[in-house]
């Protein structure tokens, strides 16, 4: 067996076309046996992570590329969209107390994505976004 | 792969139960609120839902949770998950849910959790 697998895909902008990805992530820790509890946590970072480059991906080149490392170690997530980018400073944490009464009750994903990783790391320009998560298995 | 979402209900001593199936996205969201609504009309304050048969879920379907809570929250009601993937579990802590929504092992868990 291998120690560490990877595995690289280019997903077209088509609805819940996310669940591709997480069917390559599931097989990858099928085949490393990774626990139940580190995959159901892996599956929230990488649906959230392709859904937000997703709604960035613009329609120029409506695509997002995610690749994915494991070890039985390590997870490496890595999510690329080539739309306009966005300021991920001016991101405001959201707070579920202020989602009552707002008609947004949007805005998770950085939160959830900086949250649930043991590092996340987000380079954002003109011509894209990269966002990078590592994810503990042990 | 997670199949396409699909949601039953019924009524069980008075509590709203929805059981989904499939991955929870902004249409699952948006379908659980509406089957919601349907029954809080009806009078229905108490709602549990199974999320035994939804392994995948994102922030965007669990926002429509959100506002079932709310509007629970403001008549006295409340919402209890049951079934949860340890990641999703997880992922509704982060967002807070627990601290106006229960969560139990079971369904019947849940309704018991009703009575007291």
């Amino acid at each position: 067996m291998h120690d560490t697998i990877a595995l690289k895909i280019e997903l077209p902008k088509i609805p819940d076309i996310e669940l591709v990805a997480i069917e390559g992530l599931e097989r990858l820790s099928r085949h490393l046996g990774i626990t139940d509890e580190k995959v159901g946590e892996a599956r929230v970072l990488v649906t959230e992570a392709i859904i937000n480059a997703l709604e960035h991906a613009g329609e120029e080149n409506p695509i997002v590329r995610v690749e994915f490392t494991m070890s039985k170690q390590e997870l490496t997530i890595f999510v690329r969209d080539y739309g306009k980018g966005f300021q991920p400073s001016a991101i405001q944490s959201p707070d579920i107390g202020k989602k009552f009464g707002s008609k947004d009750k949007r805005g998770w994903g950085l939160h959830l994505m900086k949250s649930m990783s043991d590092d996340f790391r987000i380079e954002s320009k003109e011509t894209g976004t990269k966002i990078t998560l590592i994810k503990k298995l042990t | 792969m997670e199949q396409e979402f699909t949601l039953t209900s019924e009524v069980q001593n008075g509590c709203l139960v929805i059981a989904t199936s499939g991955y929870v996205n902004n249409k699952g969201g948006e379908a659980i609120a509406q089957e919601f609504s349907k029954h809080f009309d009806t009078g229905i304050r108490r709602v549990i839902i199974n999320l035994a048969q939804s392994k995948v879920v994102n922030s965007i379907g669990m926002s429509f949770l959100i506002e079932i809570i709310e509007r629970l929250e403001e008549t006295g009601g409340k919402l209890v998950f049951t079934n949860l993937d340890p990641g999703v579990e997880k992922m509704l802590s982060i967002m807070g849910l627990f601290n106006f929504a229960g969560k139990e092992k079971t369904v019947p868990d849940a309704l018991k959790s009703f009575q007291t």
